[in-house]
C-alpha cells in the first residue's frame, strides 16, 4: 500500500494554501506534518482525504485516484481536529466507523458489531461502550474518536491535530495507540504542532509554512534550531534524549551587553545565572551534565556547555568550556562542589584567573566540597590568589560589575 | 428505559390517545361504541366518522411531522432548540394564508394552497440564502437567514392583517393553530406526503446520528453531507409546509416531545425518531381533546402547546446548566 501525493496544489478564495506539494507514505510509517497553526495542515488532510479538491496534482492510493466519498471512507480514516460534545453512545459513536460498510437501509450486522467492539478494545475502551460520550474526559473522548477510525478498518490514518487539548499522559497514550496501530502495517499521517511528540513518535517528519514542504526526514535530521526558527519563527535551544528533543526558548537578551560565563552543577548556578540575566548580561555555564538542575536553568536563559548525563568531563567538553571562556567579559565559579568527573572544571576556572576575568564565590568552605584531594586545595588556592573573591552568591553583581569597570 | 418497553407504552398510550380523541365530545363514548359495534344511527356516524375520525388524523399528522422534523432540525443544527419552524415555514404559510384573505379568496383550498406553496417557497429562499459559498458555515449561515425572513414575513402578516382587519380573525385563529373543522380532502392532500416523509427521515436516522459529530465527520465515515443535507432540508421543509397549511402554526411540539423522548431512550435517532413520532401521535390528539372541552368554544391549540412549552424550555435550560 502506498499513497502518493503529488504537486498538490489547493486554493481557497484566491489564496494558494497548498503550493506544489508532493510527498508519500507506506506501510509501517508514521508520518507527521509539523508546522505552525494556518500553514495548510488541515487542508493538507482534508485534500487528501477528498473533501477538497486540488487546483492542481493529484493524491493515489496504489496508483489510484480515491473515487467517491464512501470509498475514501473505507481506505482513509480521517479524524478531524474538533469533536462536538455529542449525547451519543460510546458504541454508537464507534458503529458510524461503519457505515461505509452498510447498504442502503443502513442496518448494522453482528460483523459490524464484532468490528466496533474489536476497535474499542484496540483503545482500551471497550468496558465503556455504553457510557454517554459527552460525558467522557477529554482523552477518552479522543479514544473513542480513534475507534471510530479504527471500524472503518483504513489502510492510511488522517489525523488532524489527535493530541490537542489533551494533558500529556493523555497525548502519549494518544500517540502509543496511533504507533501501535502503525506498526501493524497501517500507515498514519498525523497534522501535528508540538515538536516534542512529533520528534518522539514519527518516523518520518515533514516541515510545513505556507502551504509548503520546507524540511522532510527523519526527526533527528529535520529538527534543529535552524529548521524550527525557519518554520515556526521562534528562537528556541533544541536538546536530545534519543529520539525525543527538548525544546526550550531562547530568552532574548539585549544587544551589545557584555558575556558573563558561569561554571556551576548540583544548583550552584541557579541563583547567580538569574540575577546576572535579570541584570542583562548575556549568560552561559559549563560545563554541567544533562539533566543537572543548572543544566535546566542555563538552557532556559542562555547557552550551556553539555555533556551526557553522570558522565565525566570529556576532553572536548572541556575545550568548548575553555573556548567560550576566552570569548566571554567574565568567569564566575559557583560555590559547586569538585569530584574527579568535573575536575576539569576547576582548571577552567584557573584559565579564566589567569585571564583576570574570574569571579569565585568562597562561600562554603573548600574542604567540604573538596572530593578530589590535595592537588584541588592547592589549585583553588591558587585560584584564589588571582580572582576578585565574594563570600555570598548576592555579591556577585557588585563584583562582575566592578571587574567590566 | 429500554427502548422495547418504551415502544409497548407508547402504543398503548396511541389507542388511549385514539380512543378519547373518537369518544369525548357530545353524545360521548355512546357514538364510538355504537359505530364499532355497528348499530350506530346517522347522527353517531357522522359525529365520529366525518367530525371526529378527521380530526383525529389531522392531529396525529400534525404531531408526528411537526416532532420528526424538529429531531432532524436538532440534529442538523446540533442545536437542541432548533425547531421544524427554522426555515420560515411558518412566516411563510402565515403570509400566504393572510393574502389569501387580503385578496378575497375565501375558500378553504385557496388558503391551504396559498399557505402551502408561500411556505415551501420560503425555506426555498431561506436555504438558498443559507447556503450561498460567500458562508464559511452554511448550517449555520441556514439557522440565521431562517431567522432574517421569519422576522421580515411575521412582519408582513400583521401589515396584511392592519389592512385588512374586518376579515382578519380567520387568519389569526388560524395562525395559532387549529384542528377544527376538518375536510377529508386535507387529510387526503396531507396524509401521503407525511408518510413519505417520516419514512425518509426514518431510513436516513444513520446519517442523523453521524450529524451530531459535525459536517465533517460524518464525511469523514462515507456520507455525502451537501447532498443530505439538501435532501433533509427538503424533506423537512415539504412535512413542515403541508402541516402548517392544513392545522397552522402549532409551537413548542418540535421541541417538547423530541427531547422528552431523548430523555428518556437516549439521542440515538434509530430509536429516538421513532419513539417521538409515537409520542407526538399520543399526545397531539389529547392536546387537540383539551381544547375542545376546556371552553364552550375551542381554544386555540397553538396557545395549549406554547403554554405547556415555555415551561418546558425552561426546564430544559436548567438541566443543561447543572
Amino acid at each position: 500500500m502506498r499513497l502518493v501525493v503529488k504537486g498538490v496544489t489547493v486554493t481557497l478564495g484566491s489564496r494558494d494554501v497548498l503550493k506544489d506539494v508532493t510527498f508519500e507514505v507506506g506501510e509501517g510509517e508514521l508520518l507527521a506534518l509539523l508546522g505552525p497553526n494556518g500553514s495548510g495542515k488541515t487542508t493538507m488532510l482534508r485534500t487528501i482525504f477528498g473533501v477538497l479538491k486540488p487546483l492542481r496534482g493529484v493524491v493515489l492510493l496504489d496508483g489510484k485516484e480515491i473515487g467517491s466519498v464512501e470509498e475514501a471512507a473505507r481506505k482513509l480514516g480521517f479524524l478531524p481536529q474538533d469533536t462536538p460534545l455529542a449525547n451519543l453512545r460510546v458504541i454508537d459513536i464507534v458503529m458510524l466507523g461503519r457505515t461505509p460498510y452498510l447498504s442502503g437501509l443502513k442496518r448494522p450486522g453482528e460483523d459490524d458489531y464484532r468490528a466496533a467492539m474489536e476497535a474499542l478494545k484496540e483503545v482500551g475502551m471497550e468496558n465503556m461502550a455504553d457510557r454517554i460520550f459527552s460525558e467522557l474526559s477529554g482523552g477518552e473522548r479522543q479514544k473513542v474518536m480513534l475507534a471510530r477510525v479504527f471500524a472503518q478498518q483504513p489502510e492510511v490514518m488522517l489525523l488532524d491535530e489527535p493530541t490537542a487539548h489533551l494533558d500529556i499522559a493523555a497525548q502519549i497514550e494518544i500517540m502509543e495507540i496511533v504507533k501501535s496501530k502503525v506498526e501493524e502495517g497501517k500507515a498514519a499521517i498525523v497534522a501535528i504542532h508540538d515538536i516534542n511528540l512529533a520528534s518522539s513518535f514519527a518516523t518520518r517528519i515533514l516541515m510545513v509554512k505556507d502551504g509548503k514542504v520546507v524540511y522532510a526526514g527523519r526527526p533527528e535530521d529535520v529538527i534543529n534550531e535552524e529548521s524550527i526558527r525557519n518554520v515556526f519563527g521562534a528562537d528556541v535551544v533544541v536538546r536530545r534524549y534519543g529520539r525525543g528533543v527538548y525544546i526550550a526558548p531562547k530568552l532574548k537578551v539585549p544587544n551589545g551587553l557584555k558575556r558573563v560565563h558561569v561554571i556551576c552543577g548540583g544548583g550552584s548556578g541557579r541563583e547567580i545565572l538569574h540575577m546576572l540575566r535579570d541584570a542583562g548580561y548575556k549568560v552561559s555555564a559549563g560545563v554541567v551534565n544533562v539533566l543537572d538542575s543548572d543544566w535546566e536553568v542555563a538552557v532556559e536563559l542562555g547557552e550551556v556547555i553539555d555533556e551526557a548525563p553522570f558522565s565525566p568531563i570529556s576532553d572536548s567538553s572541556h575545550r568548548k568550556n575553555i573556548e567560550v571562556i576566552e570569548n566571554s567579559d567574565a568567569v564566575v565559579l559557583a560555590d559547586l562542589s569538585f569530584g574527579m568527573g568535573n575536575f576539569k572544571n576547576l582548571q577552567a576556572a584557573m584559565y579564566a584567573a589567569k585571564l583576570n576575568k574570574l569571579v569565585v564565590v568562597d562561600k562554603t568552605p573548600f574542604k567540604e566540597r573538596n572530593f578530589v584531594g590535595k592537588e584541588a586545595e592547592k589549585l583553588y588556592r591558587e585560584i584564589l590568589e588571582r580572582a576578585v573573591v565574594v563570600k555570598r552568591e548576592k555579591e556577585v553583581l557588585d563584583a562582575v560589575r566592578k571587574l567590566l569597570g | 428505559m429500554r427502548f422495547g418497553s418504551a415502544i409497548v407504552i407508547l402504543l398503548a398510550l396511541n389507542i388511549l390517545a385514539l380512543i378519547l380523541s373518537l369518544g369525548v365530545g357530545s353524545g360521548g363514548y355512546g357514538y364510538l361504541f355504537d359505530v364499532i359495534s355497528g348499530n350506530a344511527d346517522e347522527t353517531a356516524m357522522k359525529i365520529v366518522l366525518d367530525y371526529r375520525l378527521p380530526r383525529y388524523l389531522v392531529a396525529i399528522i400534525a404531531g408526528a411531522s411537526l416532532s420528526a422534523s424538529g429531531t432532524a432540525m436538532q440534529a442538523l443544527f446540533r442545536n437542541p432548540l432548533a425547531e421544524p419552524y427554522v426555515l420560515g415555514v411558518a412566516s411563510g404559510a402565515s403570509v400566504g394564508a393572510a393574502l389569501s384573505v387580503a385578496l378575497s379568496m375565501e375558500t378553504i383550498y385557496s388558503r391551504i394552497g396559498l399557505a402551502f406553496f408561500s411556505a415551501l417557497l420560503t425555506a426555498y429562499v431561506v436555504y438558498l440564502i443559507g447556503s450561498s459559498s460567500k458562508f464559511r458555515d452554511q448550517t449555520y449561515a441556514i439557522l440565521l437567514a431562517g431567522v432574517a425572513i421569519a422576522s421580515f414575513f411575521s412582519g408582513l402578516t400583521s401589515v396584511l392583517i392592519y389592512f385588512s382587519a374586518q376579515s382578519m380573525h380567520k387568519v389569526v385563529f388560524w395562525l395559532m393553530g387549529s384542528f377544527s373543522n376538518p375536510f377529508f380532502e386535507e387529510v387526503l392532500f396531507a396524509l401521503p406526503i407525511t408518510i413519505a416523509g417520516l419514512a425518509y427521515l426514518l431510513f436516513t436516522s444513520w446519517n442523523l446520528n453521524a450529524l451530531l459529530l459535525g459536517d465533517e465527520h460524518a464525511a469523514a465515515v462515507g456520507i455525502n453531507v451537501e447532498r443530505f443535507r439538501k435532501s433533509l432540508i427538503a424533506v423537512v421543509a415539504l412535512l413542515t409546509s403541508t402541516t402548517v397549511a392544513i392545522s397552522g402554526v402549532i409551537g413548542f411540539v418540535g421541541i417538547i416531545v423530541p427531547h422528552t423522548m431523548r430523555i428518556l431512550v437516549g439521542e440515538e435517532h434509530q430509536k429516538l425518531l421513532p419513539s417521538t413520532i409515537l409520542l407526538s401521535t399520543a399526545f397531539m390528539p389529547v392536546i387537540d381533546v383539551v381544547a375542545r372541552i376546556s371552553t364552550s368554544g375551542e381554544l386555540p391549540i397553538g396557545a395549549i402547546t406554547a403554554m405547556l412549552g415555555g415551561p418546558f424550555f425552561l426546564y430544559l435550560l436548567m438541566r443543561r446548566s447543572v
